[in-house]
């Protein structure tokens, strides 16, 4: 790993910790609805320097954080590992293999999809093993993640755009 | 619009995407109305076990021991609500009274759920008069 690719990762990192740290303060009805602003600075990581630093970026991310709201090692922390790892890798994979077919906008939709999607099946393993619960719960988290994907894309959509734009200059 | 604007535009698979992901959302939910109607048992499950099984009629309040301590449900006019957990968050309490589907509390491990099964769900009764 070259040292500016350390030193990106280090400052990506603490964008996507300060997302998070400021999103735990927004009050929620419902504290596992969350808009996952964090996946915002993943996106343009995985866009403009590749899968590896945005893995990197969610582990950081993940572990620091739960350091920090004193979540380490619980239930919580479980659930934003798997979630982050395997929305990442979902977005890498898509970006990958098909980079012309989506716009962030849709990578964004992919990772929410996927980080819910994970998210489920951890709480399946790790709390209940009741197949109804999560039937139940699984269209909530479906449509607030799309919403919140949309979010987030169109973000990392401008955020990339302003990027390249001071990149040129 | 610039070229590099348009390399971010929306593509057509971003709509497909969006528009399959609405449609799943709206059918999930439809499905659910559909398949979870209103049901005549309540069941109390702590950790996995079946700890009481109540018709739904009776206004009764029990209270049942978690992992994290006691919880207390109530039922109600042929409704059903946390009243009392020991949890952190409280999303059980929250979600207030319901008539189908179910109440999760995921740390303390309670699951309250409203079911209607036939010829189930009548254990731990005594009896029901009708």
């Amino acid at each position: 790993m070259e040292l500016q690719d350390k030193y990106r990762i280090a400052l990506l990192s603490s964008y996507a910790l300060a997302l998070q740290g400021l999103e735990a303060l927004i009050p929620s009805p419902v504290p596992w609805l969350k808009p996952g602003l964090s996946n915002i600075i993943t996106l343009i990581t995985l866009y403009l320097y590749g899968l590896r630093p945005a893995l990197m970026v969610t582990l950081v991310r993940v572990l620091l954080g739960s350091l920090l709201l004193g979540t380490f090692l619980g239930p919580a922390f479980f659930l934003s590992l798997a979630g982050g790892v395997t929305s990442t890798l979902a977005m890498g994979a898509v970006f990958t293999f098909f980079p012309r077919l989506f716009s962030l906008f849709g990578l964004s939709l992919t990772g929410a999809l996927f980080h819910n999607i994970a998210q489920l099946f951890v709480a399946y393993l790790l709390f209940v093993q009741r197949i109804e619960a999560f039937v139940l719960v699984a269209p909530v988290l479906i449509g607030a993640g799309t919403l919140t994907g949309a979010i987030n894309g169109i973000a990392a959509r401008y955020l990339v755009v302003e990027i390249e734009k001071a990149g040129d200059s | 619009m610039s070229s590099r604007e348009k390399k971010h535009k929306v593509t057509f698979a971003d709509k497909v995407l969006t528009a399959l992901l609405a449609f799943l959302t709206i059918t999930s939910f439809i499905f659910i109305k559909e398949v979870m109607p209103q049901g005549s048992d309540v069941k109390i499950e702590v950790a996995g076990k079946l700890e009481y099984s109540l018709p739904i009629s009776i206004d009764k309040t029990v209270e049942v021991n978690g992992p994290l301590g006691k919880a207390i449900v109530e039922i109600k006019d042929n409704r059903v609500s946390m009243k009392d957990a020991p949890c952190n968050n409280k999303i059980c309490i929250h979600q207030g009274w319901i008539r189908n589907g179910a109440i999760i509390c995921l740390p303390n491990r309670v699951i309250v759920s409203i079911s209607g099964l036939p010829g189930k769900g009548d254990e731990g009764l005594d009896g029901i008069t009708r």
